[in-house]
């Protein structure tokens, strides 16, 4: 199974949303709540959304080699799907 | 001011701005008010109402452009999602928000 990590805001719907289908589905995976995390460690979290190509708007999730940004079951079933 | 108070001042405040850019609220109201609490709570800590779901960083500038309404930083991504990134602002046309997409900026007109 893919690893799937989910980088959030405590303060997100959508964030909210993700964790959700992820548990509804039975899929494990991470949650980092950036606003929980120091400066350098949201420093490291920004670079890694940026050079993906994202901005700093959350949920942004890995599914395998693969990221997504925003609240997208369909997007997230493509992705855990994908070979 | 307490939350409830301060949730109730928000949607007032934000209400009349909103309607000029072709925006209303959610009509789904358990986002709306979890959205506003979120919002009052990210007042009381840092003195402004930022976007719930979009991060600060060191950066002021760009910090400024999500505070909401957040809308005019982001007119082109908002039109083309017809709700803004954190979906408490919907366009005025819009019935069930359900069915709209969170669609990353990167992602537009792609």
């Amino acid at each position: 199974m893919k690893k799937v990590t989910l980088y959030a805001l405590s303060t997100c719907l959508w964030c909210k949303k993700t964790k959700k289908y992820f548990e509804e589905k039975g899929i494990p995976f991470e949650a980092v709540d950036y606003d929980k995390q120091d400066e350098d460690h949201q420093e490291k979290m920004m670079e890694e959304m940026r050079a993906a190509g994202c901005s700093g708007s959350f949920p942004f999730v890995k599914i395998g080699s693969a990221c997504t940004q925003g609240y997208d079951p369909v997007e997230f079933e493509n992705l855990l799907n994908a070979k | 001011m307490n939350r409830q108070a301060r949730k109730a001042a928000l949607r007032f405040l934000f209400t009349p701005i909103v309607d000029r850019l072709g925006y209303k609220f959610t009509p789904v109201e358990e986002d709306a008010d979890f959205l506003l609490e979120q919002e009052a709570e990210l007042e009381a800590q840092t003195g402004i109402p930022y976007c719930p779901c979009q991060a600060r960083t060191k950066d002021r500038a760009e910090n400024m452009k999500i505070v909401c309404p957040c809308i005019p930083f982001h007119r082109a991504h908002y039109d083309a999602m017809r709700r803004c990134w954190c979906g408490l602002f919907v366009h005025k046309d819009v019935t069930d928000p359900d069915k709209l997409k969170q669609i990353p900026e990167s992602k537009i007109g792609k």
